[in-house]
């Protein structure tokens, strides 16, 4: 019954290793290279002192963000201990793309000189002076003097992945009295104001504001109301920004990334908005009044009507509430270099928020904004604001461009590397341990079978990247693998040597061979495990690969290794044929029923 | 026959007592030799460890001096050039500029005659290979620490010392050898090096393993010190440890030959020296060093000074060599009590002899094999 099942656990593993390449074939699960092997760009940053964990988590959706902004298929970046690790495979723009992740994204708060939402129109710059409604300033004033509320529009930042619902709604009054005057108040507003920009645009950069038809219809009737025949002519010399057709802007904007001049903190800039690689709006801010450092911490709080409120502490200084309320105070008063009355939050060009500020001047500590959050968003906008007190300053560590021919010609070379390892050692354990060898190397295939599915499987799903570290990994657990064999062999020979017949030094040596495999192999675990978790970068790749082909190994030295021995050697024709086996004759009667077979043995070669 | 053909029937009779004093000088030898080098060349770091920028690009038929005047007009004229692999441009500058970077590979892509996108780029800041090396480090001691109880656990506390004493071993005499022939030392070098400290363990617990097994020889009984057994061991899995290392070496050396070689994939050549090295210091120092330090340590246990007092009493040389086929037979036999252990005299009888001392009843006669 023993038997059966070591046989039960051969089919099991053989079936199993069938269907997993069966699977990996259907579903077209192919592994995915390193970008050490198909070229690309990798760039490891470390933040330069210490920074709070979820500080750099915040780090990395903001570089993820620039990246994808780089329209590139499949970016990894992971984060490893402190560092974080970016590769980026086949990008075109490389040296772009080494400079973009690397820059600092710092929190700002910057006056809105015009929203602009989706759909809207350039006007020619005679316009700006045009209407500030007087309406927009009686429905903006502060309520009340001591719980004094900054009012937001509500709305978060893709970098909070909170999503982009009404950029364009701008000043509004309290949470409660919202409404659809207001709003289109705003809209009106803030058709009139973005004049400017559009003069400035291209001058700018890539004047970016697209166009999407599907978003605030009725805004984009308002604005094309104002001036209908307005496509600034200046604004066609950049192809990339203006679409020709509707004198608007085109969703290019989100395929491309912000340049330093649009994160300018001295000049105005234009930050396109972005939702799902749609424009949703664009926001003409002035230079930056404060950054982050100026804040203290931040809370979302339920506030008193049941609402989520955001509440920032700014630094009780010069510095902080004093720089504050310098910006607040013009915004309050919609001097020429606020006339929104709009205080936008930006981190890393993307406004996050852009309330209207509602008195003249704030205590440090006594600071809401408020507008249709949910808790999330609250929360996220807290978070943005707590860390955008410090943020962090990365260096990067190593930059690396690998060029496409390069990594293919390192791919290349490390299958045919791999390939004719597998051959040498294939054929020294046939030749050494003849059909037992040859099971040895049906094992290597069973295993890779299964190393194949498996990455396979994590490149398709989880990104994980075969690197060349990785390929070398696999090349040295053949070894491994091996090892296991010639440990279980060689037991066996010597069990046999010692006088046990064939079939009992079987099931007798694979029990203590096992136990020292297991032991050697949970060594080789530890290894490898210390490695991925104290390392960085390809090592990583390097540890995880080691790691898995000597679990592997363990797996099919039990399921089948053991059965397949004990397969071979419960056959006595086989047994009866040493040179065959590869295991040593029997000491006892096998010597005579050996020579009565008229083998051709060769009793006395010995000496 | 052969000494492989002996080896593969398990008849090898090595008298490993006497190698062990041998091997501790040689080994002590080498690790000063390790040190002093370091102390006095230091290491050939590769450009990871003191920061800059690495150009690299196919080239062929672009020479050393070509590249410098190709290379003077963008102002690199000094930086370290070398043809690595079969035609590989290598070029090693310090950091500079973003617009500096990009005129050398403007630059080089000229000289080589492909677009500038063929060029790979490294750019490492400083203090890179220095955490690579402090992460490194900080494994290597956790391996240490974690592999220290795990083979306390799995075999015994003495085991484990030996083992992590054999790994030290492995990384000074891999690092010294790395020193010694100033083979340029990068991140994937650190990481083989972490490696082949499995690969050292692996061969050691197969090592222990046996010799756990065979304990029970040790005694009065049958008049075997632990020396005499632990030896005995060592020609029990001999053939193993061969096998095992061949078997891990083969593929490493193809790394090395075709595909850093023949197919000049420079980065596969860090990791297959450094690969090469550590396995065949480990595979060494497992029989060499971790067997002999185990036995050092296991004659100061009172049980086992005991024996050996005992033993000398009786005038046996406790260090003389073993008679394997004694052993063997005896095993055969299924008797413990019966093997003798030759006197000192027979201790000149190595594995070159024939293993026969006449104590024992002939062994039946095995059936040749066809090798």
């Amino acid at each position: 019954m023993r038997r059966l099942r070591a046989f039960t656990s051969l089919i099991v593993i053989v079936l199993i290793a069938a269907s997993a390449l069966i699977y990996t074939v259907i579903s077209d699960n192919k592994p995915l290279l390193g970008l050490d092997l198909q070229g690309g760009v990798s760039v490891v940053l470390k933040p330069k002192g210490t920074a709070e964990s979820s500080a750099i988590d915040q780090a990395i959706s903001i570089i993820r963000q620039r990246i994808d902004a780089l329209g590139v298929a499949e970016p990894e970046i992971t984060r490893q201990g402190d560092n974080i690790l970016i590769q980026i495979p086949g990008v075109k723009d490389k040296d772009r793309a080494i400079d973009l992740v690397g820059q600092t994204a710092e929190l700002q708060f910057r006056p809105v000189l015009a929203a602009l939402p989706a759909g809207s129109q350039v006007v020619p710059p005679s316009d700006t002076t045009t209407t500030v409604p007087a309406d927009a300033t009686s429905t903006t004033v502060a309520p009340d003097a001591t719980s004094t509320t900054v009012v937001g529009s509500g709305e978060v930042g893709l970098g909070m992945g909170a999503s982009v619902g009404e950029l364009a709604v701008g000043s509004n009054s309290t949470p409660t009295t919202l409404s659809d005057g207001a709003r289109e108040l705003a809209q009106a507003e803030t058709t009139t104001t973005v004049a400017a920009v559009a003069a400035e645009a291209p001058a700018v950069d890539a004047a970016t504001v697209g166009a999407e038809p599907t978003a605030a219809d009725a805004t984009a009737a308002d604005a094309t109301a104002v001036d209908p025949s307005a496509a600034d002519p200046a604004a066609s010399v950049d192809p990339l920004a203006v679409d020709p057709a509707t004198g608007g802007l085109t969703d290019a904007a989100c395929a491309t990334t912000l340049s330093s001049d649009q994160l300018n903190p001295t000049g105005d800039a234009l930050l396109p908005q972005c939702k799902d690689k749609r424009l949703v709006a664009t926001y003409k801010v002035g230079p930056v009044g404060l950054t982050g450092s100026a804040l203290d911490t931040a809370r979302a709080n339920l506030g008193q009507s049941g609402q989520w409120v955001v509440a920032p502490v700014f630094k009780d200084n010069a510095d902080g509430i004093g720089k504050f309320n310098g910006a607040a105070g013009q915004c309050y008063a919609k001097s020429a270099t606020c006339p929104s009355g709009q205080l936008a939050i930006v981190l890393d060009g993307q406004v996050l928020s852009a309330p209207s500020i509602n008195a003249a001047s704030f205590k440090a500590d006594q600071i809401e904004i408020s507008g249709s959050f949910d808790e999330r968003s609250a929360k996220d906008l807290a978070t943005a604001l707590k860390y955008g007190a410090l943020p962090v300053e990365f260096e990067k560590q190593q930059a690396q461009i690998v060029s496409a021919t390069l990594g293919r010609d390192a791919l290349h070379a490390g299958l045919i590397a791999g390939l004719v390892g597998l051959i040498l050692a294939g054929l020294y354990m046939v030749l050494f341990y003849r059909i037992l060898g040859l099971f040895a190397v049906l094992k290597l295939g069973i295993e890779g079978a299964l190393l194949w599915t498996v990455i396979s499987y994590l490149g398709t799903n989880n990104g994980l990247a075969l690197t060349l570290a990785g390929i070398t990994g696999i090349i040295v657990s053949i070894g491994v693998s091996l090892d296991s064999n010639v440990v279980y062999y060689e037991h066996l020979k010597e069990d046999i040597q010692h006088g046990r017949s064939v079939r009992s030094a079987t099931d007798r040596s694979f029990v203590s061979a096992f136990s020292t495999i297991v032991k050697a192999d949970v060594a080789s675990l530890i290894g490898a495990g210390i490695l991925w978790w104290l390392t960085v970068g390809p090592v990583r790749g390097f540890a995880f690969y080691l790691g898995l082909s000597t679990l592997l190994d363990l797996l099919t030295s039990w399921a089948y290794m053991r059965p397949v021995v004990k397969f071979a050697t419960a056959r006595a024709f086989l047994v009866r044929r040493p040179g065959i086996l590869g295991l040593p004759a029997e000491r006892t009667q096998t010597t005579r029923e050996t020579g009565a077979t008229g083998e051709p043995t060769m009793s006395g070669a010995n000496r | 026959m052969s000494v492989l053909g002996r080896l593969n029937r398990g008849e090898t009779n090595v008298d490993f007592i006497k190698w062990w004093r041998r091997t501790m000088i040689a080994s002590a030898v080498l690790i000063v030799i390790s040190i002093g080098s370091l102390f006095l060349q230091g290491l050939n770091l590769g450009i990871d460890f003191k920061g800059g920028v690495s150009w690299e690009l196919k080239a062929p038929g672009v020479s050393v001096d070509e590249a410098r005047t190709a290379l003077d007009a963008v102002g690199e004229g000094g930086a370290k050039i070398q043809i690595v692999g079969t035609d590989t441009l290598r070029v090693q500058g310090p950091e500079g500029t973003a617009e500096h970077t990009i005129e050398v590979r403007r630059a080089l892509a000229d000289l080589a005659g492909t677009d500038p996108a063929n060029v790979s780029v490294s750019t490492v800041g400083a203090s890179w290979g220095g955490d690579v090396t402090k992460s490194a480090i900080r494994a290597l001691v956790f391996f240490f620490i974690a592999i220290l109880i795990y083979l306390t656990i799995r075999l015994e506390l003495r085991m484990a010392i030996a083992a992590i004493v054999a790994v030290f071993h492995d990384v000074i005499i891999s690092v010294g050898v790395y020193s010694v022939f100033q083979f340029e030392v990068t991140p994937g070098t650190v990481i083989a090096f972490l490696t082949i400290l499995g690969f050292s363990i692996y061969d050691t617990i197969v090592v222990d393993d046996k010799i756990k097994e065979n304990d029970r020889l040790v005694g009065m009984n049958t008049r075997m010190s632990y020396a005499q057994m632990t030896s005995l061991s060592m020609n029990q899995v001999l053939l193993r440890s061969i096998n095992t290392s061949v078997v891990s070496l083969l593929p490493v050396v193809s790394l090395l030959v075709v595909g850093a070689g023949i197919m000049g994939a420079v980065t596969l050549e860090e990791f297959a020296i450094a690969l090469m090295v550590g396995l065949m210091v480990g595979a060494y120092s497992s029989i060499y060093i971790a067997a002999p330090v185990l036995v050092l340590l296991k004659d100061r246990e009172p049980k086992n000074r005991a024996i050996n007092e005992r033993l000398a009493a009786q005038g046996i040389d406790v260090n003389a060599a073993v008679d394997r086929a004694a052993v063997t037979a005896a095993a055969a036999a299924g008797t413990r009590r019966s093997v003798a252990t030759p006197s000192g005299t027979a201790s000149t009888s190595t594995g070159a002899s024939s293993p026969s001392t006449g104590v024992i009843p002939p062994r039946p006669r095995k059936k040749g094999r066809r090798r």
